[in-house]
């Protein structure tokens, strides 16, 4: 099996305390991983360590067996945090734009993205500015563009924030898809019933350590993740 | 190549709709203009408080003295505008967050860097195009006199002027990098319009590449060939480390 993501001993400490410590995670193909933890856990900081948007203390990463400097990055779809929409373009030129950004010839561009705005129904949005268009519908876009070029990596920091429940089906079924091709999918999010639905495997980040799974079949999720987290939290207070 | 080409074609795209670059255009070719023909024809009518403002310019009159206001104009109000949209086009990806999705892509952001600042370069290049066909266009419609020959000198003057002032604006990309906004890269346009003012007063001259470009557009004889080709060093340096500044981000703050 090919291991999407690879990581080890990941760290990196902020001034305060803040950061993440010595994050072990892989990512198979086919395989949709689900991080959880509360606001502040550490799950935006380390998914920035595996794109690259930071530079770790120490550990490694590792993008389909490549180091970051020679990864394909063509391969690679993402939303961190904002959406790469920009409001003075509608919502077909900037699909467009982030399909050049990933390497897709002008050619091929287009039709790829009349293809995502069917699959994440933002077809009548096309033609309208982004600065128009609603918070969710904007997220809609971003998550258009991290899943236009059917990269093999996909990670996606809170994807569900923002839409309405047809938006979260939509997503659900086109990342699904995408495993079911290969891709290896990480995924942040809040919502555990959410996560359950999607993921083959569930870790649980908090205080920058991620501090066990869940399973997504089990019975109370939500229970199983508090009572780990309170643990950890008493683990912690005890030291 | 392929991927430059890509970043070129997605920074293009942007600037081409942004009001900020349309608006700047405007403000640029037209205000410069309407502000230089009110004044000339103030001059005309013998307004002492005009007269004053524009020192040796408002004796010349007609075609040479049109281009000698806008000339006047450009250099103080250049600087200014091309700082606010370089500083615009490079900090509004992280005031509008949307910087993450310029990491994790086939092309590198030095690329998407230097991509930026040949964007920067052409539109400036059409900006000081513009203005000089609107200068020229003024002039024919006040009835100045038939133009001499120098006249086209003093409009390829102004053209090169109005590059110039957006090569020494250039620090401005490397602060708003450095700053992670818009604000930051204003901020130091400002400072360049400001230290060039005190370094004419404090009597560097034009060895200081920052007030090099309009000592020469005023009066180009008290400029050298060498003080000139030293403005390049400003657009050369500056680019180079915003590229780096780019190269080495981290969205650590």
């Amino acid at each position: 099996m090919t291991t999407r993501i690879f990581a080890r001993g990941l760290t990196r400490q902020f001034a305060g305390g803040a950061g993440v410590r010595e994050i072990d995670l892989d990512v198979e193909a086919g395989e949709i991983h689900a991080l959880v933890g509360l606001n502040g856990a550490g799950k935006s900081t380390l998914m920035r360590l595996l794109l690259d948007m930071l530079r770790p203390d120490a550990g490694t990463v590792h993008i389909d067996g490549c180091v970051p400097a020679q990864a394909p990055w063509s391969r690679v779809g993402h939303l961190v945090e904002n959406p790469l929409a920009y409001g003075e373009l509608d919502a077909r030129t900037n699909l467009i734009l982030a399909a050049r950004l990933h390497g897709v010839a002008h050619q091929q561009a287009s039709d790829m993205v009349d293809g995502i705005l069917g699959e994440l129904g933002v077809a009548r949005f096309a033609n309208i500015r982004a600065r128009r268009l609603s918070m969710g519908n904007r997220q809609r876009i971003g998550l258009a563009a991290a899943l236009q070029h059917c990269p093999d990596v996909i990670v996606v920091d809170e994807p569900t924030n923002a839409l309405d429940p047809a938006g979260v089906i939509l997503f659900r079924e086109a990342i699904l898809r995408r495993a079911q091709a290969g891709a290896g999918v990480l995924v942040s999010s809040h919502h555990l019933d959410e996560v359950a639905r999607v993921a083959n495997r569930i870790s649980v980040i908090n205080g920058g350590r991620l501090i066990g799974t869940l399973d997504p079949h089990g019975a109370d999720l939500e229970r199983a993740f508090f009572t780990l987290v309170h643990q950890d939290d008493e683990r912690l207070a005890v030291r | 190549m392929r991927l430059l080409r890509a970043a070129l074609a997605v920074e293009g795209r942007k600037t081409a709709a942004a009001r900020v670059t349309i608006a700047t255009t405007v403000i640029l070719a037209v205000g410069v203009v309407s502000i230089a023909t009110g004044m000339t024809l103030a001059a005309r009518s013998g307004n002492a408080d005009v007269l004053a403002k524009l020192g040796p310019a408002a004796s010349i009159g007609g075609w040479e003295g049109l281009i000698a206001v806008v000339l006047q104009i450009t250099a103080a109000g250049g600087v200014l505008a091309f700082g606010v949209v370089l500083s615009w086009m490079i900090g509004r990806e992280f005031d509008d967050g949307t910087v993450t999705g310029l990491f994790a892509l086939p092309v590198r952001r030095d690329t998407i860097a230097l991509a930026k600042l040949l964007i920067y370069l052409l539109w400036t290049v059409g900006v000081a195009l513009v203005l000089v066909l609107v200068v020229a266009l003024v002039g024919l419609v006040l009835r100045l006199d038939a133009p001499a020959p120098g006249v086209g000198i003093l409009l390829l003057r102004l053209l090169a002027l109005t590059i110039l002032s957006a090569l020494i604006a250039m620090p401005a990309g490397w602060a708003a990098t450095l700053g992670r906004g818009v604000l930051p890269g204003i901020a130091t346009t400002v400072g360049i319009i400001a230290v060039a003012q005190v370094m004419v007063v404090a009597g560097t001259g034009a060895w200081f590449p920052f007030t090099t470009p309009a000592l020469w557009a005023l009066s180009p004889g008290s400029v050298t060939p060498y003080q000139l080709a030293l403005v390049a060093v400003v657009p050369a340096g500056f680019g180079l480390l915003t590229m780096r500044a780019w190269a080495n981000l981290q969205l650590d703050r």
